[in-house]
């Protein structure tokens, strides 16, 4: 028994054991020298990028302010939504994890979202604009390779206002339209970078010294030059008008003539910036602000232009005289009066644009030629037109897809003599509401353009608002002299006309200078439609301190009488006294 | 001598001592101090990694922490308690230990939790513990008991009395740990364990072949019947094939390791182990640690283990009896083939994950089992056989009983030779 019991062979095979485990020891050595110190770079990269991720991190966009009186009030601010996206390679269980996510999400596609939790992409979004309640949800479920993202949104306080001057934030960042898309650059600031070794989860592990941030740079804060309650009323005013005068869309601006600054700006119909995705694509169209990004032939508002080149030439004056045949014939076309007109005789300026005379304004483009439309007549107009009231370019101010208008080469082409004559009343060129608002700015202020603009003050890096200077485009376009001078004419012109656009009686201390025009609408197929107009009225209304031009647009009225008077006036009217009454503007003290 | 002396050769139970020369000495200490130091190290790197993977699962910063401490003072109770038992308690109550291993066996199919891997663990009141760690400390001792019967009976390698009944407990324990609990890389440790044994205990070098051919062809069987398991086994071969890209997720742990390099990343620089190593701090501990510690942590680990498989291995030389010896070589195994099966599914050796790397790992079952197990040999090195030092001159009852190199020895004369209270053994040839 004793001898048995501890024989070598127990021993003996205890000792192959131990070096078997020796060996195996052994083995584990030489594997492990070889992954840590042979292959240590492979895996250090392999390392690097499973772990390393960039991180962008998202800079928020510039808040946008206005005045309200003296106060500013915010426009547009900035909101948490969320939104919700797969990682393919983290998802475990596909139909699983896709039923879950739908149970808290919704309504959405299965099939769609199964596909995104198989894809290729390792960044797969499966919905935004998600509330923080609803995404809370979401993160209770734990799901792996489902991941949680916030992206700012734009909020609105004051609701659909200035919809279109502000434009919109899509759903990739970008700001379109208005002063969303023009600022996009300024207000989305730059974003921050983070580069950081995470966890398999995507969070940076902390106290990496490989880890890198670069700190966002917020998008500047923008001051608006609009007053929001002129604006409110401008919308209210402008959308009673056009119901009035059964439109369909139309626009309005009030400048101010004295530093470019637009005060209040609305188009219609508008849609509802935080909800732009409700707009179906065919209704896109209702983002854009007309005023800037539609050119129209504008119509009789050309002829206080038209007298205003003429004036400033020197080739009439104030109270210059002629001989109205009624009509004229270019070129074998024929030149009449449309509006209003009172027959063959002696008229003076005013009446040129009291009656708004075709045969005037053409009377007066003659005389830019010595008494003939001509070369020099067709070049100095045209120089008036591009070069003093800039109408054939986009005029700078912070608005998304503004245009410039279309003005006829004065030495190339057939008929020149005709087209010309149309364009001093506002026919056969096309230029937008804005350029004819900032050109007659330009013209009643003494001579200075002032690129229009929205912007009236920004941060700086600091954070520190800077007030916007006005920018002088060019001075002198007309002569001091020649300003008042139109002015003259204007207001002499309104103050006998006013009745017919509902105002009841002018105002001491205050002067009002305005303009109508029915412009024909041209038919693609060549010539115009007979029957179809486009409304147009600018003008001014003139305080102690302040002159703010006023333009409306009204596309297509159906009222009877001309559409300029009974459908642009009346809205020229209540924006004025909405100015006078509530805008506190201080009258003359003569 | 006097009864005073408790250096005298005690006679304790036949199992233990048998008619053999044996004495009692100071226990091997260096068994507390290697263990100490792996607990340690398993220790700080749990508390390295706690706060991040707490952040993971929202709980409490210090959870892993905590719960860790709680486990080592645990399992140092259980290490005095189970030291202090005498050895042959253990035999003597085999039933009862294998009535309640089967019962936590069982329990694991009614007390599931519903969690991952719930049928690992059974549930009693608030704690829970995993069966299987209690499985292989019953299987230890029953087969040294076992095995040792049956080697002094001369019938190891007797079908019906041996290989039989050893046949039905690895069938059984395979279906329970490998079928109904799907823990592959125990069942690996328990086959282990059985096999090992059965060698140290002398089975024939045939039955020996023949089960080697017999696993390799219903392996080989099960390979190629299955096309996933081809696909298993070729991932398997090939781990690396293409860590930048589809291969990803199947390499992290080579990652892991490889991304440490020589010296390591440092103790708070792991990214490995919050969320791309699958339980980083109980099965994956050994790619962590080898990130954070490099080449020069894990030649320091694997040192310390070496050296208590050595530690283990001298002590099976010197102990007086077969059960002692093949208790050793049940806890030699289980800790070895535990730690090469994990730490080898870590560098890609080996196929099986799933199970934890003893002292080291995060999870109070295995480390009160494991330092259960050490006990039990730290109790077992108190008493070692020896010979004569002055070979030249044995006593005459020395020489009549020297067999086999076995000497009766004086100890009160070694004594006062100055001899230490240790006895080394000089039975190296």
């Amino acid at each position: 028994m004793q001898q048995t019991e501890k024989t070598p062979n127990v021993l003996a095979r205890t000792r192959i054991w131990y070096v078997l485990i020796l060996l195996l020891s052994a083995i584990v050595l030489v594997r492990v020298f070889y992954l840590q110190v042979i292959q240590h770079d492979y895996y250090k990269t392999a390392a690097y990028v499973g772990q390393m991720r960039e991180y962008e991190i998202p800079a928020s966009r510039g808040v946008i302010e206005a005045f309200n009186g003296d106060a500013v009030v915010p426009l547009v601010l900035n909101e948490s939504r969320y939104l919700v996206f797969v990682d393919p390679l983290h998802i475990e269980d596909v139909p699983g994890s896709a039923e879950a996510l739908i149970g808290v999400l919704g309504s959405l596609d299965r099939a769609e979202v199964e596909g995104k939790m198989a894809a290729d992409n390792r960044y797969q979004v499966v919905q935004k604009n998600i509330t923080k309640t609803v995404i809370e949800k979401v993160e209770a479920l734990e799901l792996p390779g489902v991941g949680v993202q916030e992206e700012p949104k734009r909020s609105y306080p004051h609701g659909m206002l200035a919809a279109h001057l502000l434009g919109f934030v899509n759903d990739d960042g970008e700001g379109v339209y208005g002063i969303e898309q023009a600022l996009n650059d300024q207000l989305v600031g730059a974003p921050g970078q983070l580069r950081a070794i995470t966890d398999a989860r995507g969070i940076p592990l902390a106290a990496n010294p490989e880890n890198t941030l670069i700190e966002p740079q917020e998008g500047k804060r923008t001051r608006l030059t609009i007053d929001v309650s002129l604006q409110k009323q401008l919308e209210d005013a402008l959308e009673d008008g056009l119901e009035r005068a059964r439109s369909e869309s139309g626009g309005a601006l009030i400048f101010d003539a004295d530093s470019g600054a637009i005060k209040a700006m609305a188009n219609y119909p508008t849609f509802d910036p935080s909800r732009f995705y409700d707009v179906s694509i065919d209704d896109s169209g209702v983002f854009a602000n007309s005023l800037v990004t539609s050119p129209l032939e504008i119509g009789s508002i050309m002829k206080p232009l038209t007298m205003a080149a003429a004036l400033n030439e020197g080739v009439v004056s104030r109270n210059t005289t002629y001989f109205d045949p009624d009509q004229f014939t270019i070129d074998g076309a024929t030149v009449r009066n449309v509006e209003e007109s009172s027959g063959v005789g002696e008229r003076n300026m005013e009446d040129i644009l009291r009656l708004s005379l075709n045969t005037g304004a053409t009377w007066l483009l003659k005389q830019l030629g010595g008494g003939d439309i001509n070369e020099t007549a067709r070049t100095t107009w045209h120089h008036y037109m591009t070069e003093r009231y800039f109408f054939d370019r986009p005029t700078g101010i912070e608005q998304g897809y503004q245009v410039g208008g279309n003005i006829p080469d004065p030495l190339d082409g057939f008929g020149l003599n005709i087209q010309f004559a149309n364009t001093a009343f506002g026919q056969g060129m096309t230029t937008t509401p804005l350029h004819a608002a900032a050109a007659l700015a330009a013209v009643i202020n003494r001579g200075t353009y002032y690129q229009p603009r929205l912007v009236a003050a920004q941060s700086d890096m600091a954070g520190e608002m800077q007030g916007v200077e006005p920018i002088v485009v060019r001075e002198a376009v007309v002569s001091p002299s020649v300003s008042a001078d139109v002015r003259h004419l204007m207001e002499g012109a309104f103050s006998q006309n006013y009745r017919t656009y509902g105002l009841s009686g002018l105002r001491s201390g205050f002067s009002i200078g305005g303009k109508t025009g029915t412009a024909q609408i041209p038919n693609p197929e060549g010539g115009y439609y007979e029957d179809r107009f486009n409304g147009t009225f600018f003008g001014y209304v003139s305080g102690e301190s302040s002159t703010y031009v006023i333009i409306v647009r009204v596309d297509e009225p159906r009222i009877g009488g001309y559409a300029g008077s009974t459908a642009a006036g009346p809205i020229f009217v209540d924006i004025a006294t909405t100015l006078l009454d509530s805008y506190g503007m201080q009258p003359r003290v003569n | 001598m006097t009864k005073k002396n408790h250096h005298r050769p005690r006679r304790t139970s036949p199992l233990l001592s048998g008619e053999t020369q044996h004495r009692r000495h100071r226990p091997d200490y260096s068994l507390i101090i290697i263990c100490l130091l792996l607990l340690v190290i398993g220790m700080v790197i749990v508390y390295a990694i706690s706060p991040g993977l707490a952040a993971q699962s929202e709980l409490s910063e210090s959870h892993f922490v905590r719960r860790q401490m709680l486990a080592i003072v645990l399992a140092i109770v259980t290490f005095f308690v189970v030291a202090r038992l005498p050895l042959e308690i253990w035999w003597r109550s085999i039933k009862v230990l294998i009535a309640i291993t089967v019962i936590a066996l069982l329990a694991t199919q009614f007390t599931g939790s519903g969690e991952a891997n719930a049928a690992r663990w059974v549930q009693v009141g608030g704690l829970s513990f995993q069966s299987v760690e209690l499985l292989k400390f019953t299987l230890v001792i029953w087969l040294a008991g076992f095995l040792s019967q049956r080697h002094r009976e001369g019938t190891i390698n007797d079908f019906q009395r041996t290989l039989k009944p050893l046949a039905i407990v690895l069938a059984t324990s395979g279906f329970i740990v490998a079928v109904l609990q799907s823990d592959l890389g125990s069942m690996g440790v328990v086959a282990g364990i059985i096999a090992v044994m059965l060698f140290v205990a002398g089975v024939s070098w045939r039955l020996l072949f023949i089960g080697a051919a017999a696993i390799l062809f219903a392996g080989s069987l099960l390979i190629f019947t299955s096309p996933y398991r081809q696909e298993r086994v070729a991932t398997f071969l090939n781990p690396q094939a293409d860590c930048l890209a589809e291969g990803y997720q199947a390499c992290q742990a080579l990652i892991a390791i490889g991304s440490g390099g020589l010296f390591g990343k440092g103790i708070d620089r792991s990214a490995q182990a919050y969320g791309y190593l699958p339980e980083a701090a109980n099965d994956s501990i050994f790619a962590v640690y080898a990130e954070m510690f490099g080449f020069v942590g894990v030649v320091v680990v694997i040192a310390l283990l070496v050296a208590l498989f050595t530690r283990l291995h001298r002590i099976i030389e010197r102990t007086p009896s077969m059960y002692s010896q093949l208790i050793v070589v049940g806890v030699l195994t289980w800790l070895s083939i535990q730690a090469f099966i994990n730490i080898m599914a870590m560098v890609g050796l080996f196929p099986l994950k799933g199970i934890t790397l003893p002292f080291i790992s995060y999870g109070g079952t295995s480390i009160i089992f494991v330092t259960a197990a050490v006990a039990l040999v730290f109790n077992i090195s108190r008493y070692s056989t020896f010979s004569v030092i002055q070979a030249k001159q044995p006593n005459k009852a020395a020489r009549q009983s020297n067999k086999k190199g076995i000497l009766r020895d004086n100890p009160v004369k070694r004594r006062r030779n100055g001899r230490p209270h240790y006895a080394y053994p000089i039975r190296r040839t």
